[in-house]
């Protein structure tokens, strides 16, 4: 009895290193959060867009078909790497990407997209982050798949890679399931 | 000499009660009123900036919490109250943006498994004083 007592923290302390030592190889970001706006609504919003003298009215202009809703910067350069896999999505059947051009100087926005083409349905004008916190945004670039009902489905913290390009177009499947 | 080393002394003592009073609130970011302004604060000290983990907006320098903290004044200055600002965040960054985890379900071990360590404490410290008593005894 006594020696099983003097084990147990023992055993415990080994118990607990290994669950440390798994979090620590698994693959995984410990600074990324999840969304808490995953299975709602898109929020309402009203935004001004870059390259049309409009604007854009949330929820209107959300469903019928599955979105992308891209957070992107000029300033940004992760936002540049994906760029690529962005206008690689733009050629998929039944998907918009709306773009969110967020806290940047437009001029310079519609230089970049007139260089690098333009994946974008629409590009919406965020100078202030008022949208960004409004979908919880915290770092660029971070992309939305809304579904064709217009309930957000999932985020991607980080860009679109060409490690991770394969797993987000399954994710876009999915979300119509 | 002395002086000269007395004179960094003091500058170096003095910095440091600076630095330590540094927050991010920038001049231009003050609300007039100063009871608002407080609310301000405080409100920011207890929302996570979730750009770099462990500081409150109020004393990060990131550009997200800056626009967070003028966010937070604006709703102030609407007639919002502290809750509803709150409400608010948590709305669009979950729980996590708050630096004081609220009383749930989810967060109940949180909550509770200190008291319940302190209970397992006492019990382990008073059942080994119990042991050791009867040894004495013994001898």
């Amino acid at each position: 009895m006594k020696k099983n007592i003097l084990i147990t923290p023992i055993i415990l302390f080994f118990l607990i290193l290994l669950v440390f030592f798994y979090l620590l190889i698994i693959d995984r970001n410990p600074s990324e959060l999840p969304s808490v706006l995953i299975n709602k609504k898109v929020p309402a919003f009203e935004a001004k867009l870059l390259l049309e003298n409009k604007i854009f009215v949330s929820p209107g202009e959300f469903g019928n078909e599955t979105t992308l809703v891209n957070f992107f910067a000029t300033w940004c350069k992760p936002c540049l790497d994906e760029h690529l896999y962005l206008k690689k999505l733009s050629n998929e059947k039944g998907l918009k990407i709306i773009g969110v051009n967020y806290k940047d100087d437009s001029k310079r926005a519609i230089k970049w997209l007139k260089k690098l083409g333009n994946p974008y349905s629409n590009v919406l004008l965020d100078p202030n982050a008022r949208l960004g916190i409004d979908w919880g945004v915290y770092g660029l670039p971070e992309t939305f798949i809304v579904n064709s009902n217009g309930v957000i489905k999932y985020r991607l913290v980080g860009p679109i890679t060409k490690k991770n390009y394969g797993a987000f177009v399954l994710k876009v499947k999915e979300v119509e399931k | 000499m002395q002086r000269i080393l007395l004179a960094i002394l003091v500058y170096l003592m003095t910095s440091q009660i600076v630095a330590i009073n540094c927050y991010s609130v920038e001049p231009d970011e003050f609300l007039q009123n100063p009871k608002k302004e407080l609310r301000a604060r405080n409100i920011s000290k207890n929302v996570r900036c979730l750009v770099c983990q462990n500081q409150s907006i109020d004393e990060s320098s990131a550009p997200l919490a800056k626009d967070l903290r003028i966010l937070i004044r604006k709703k102030i200055k609407q007639g919002n109250s502290d809750e509803e600002i709150y409400d608010f965040l948590t709305e669009r960054y979950g729980d996590f943006i708050l630096l004081n985890p609220p009383f749930k379900i989810s967060t109940l071990f949180l909550w509770i498994l200190p008291f319940v360590f302190l209970a397992v404490g006492i019990f382990v410290i008073f059942l080994h004083n119990n042991k050791s008593k009867k040894l004495d005894y013994n001898k």
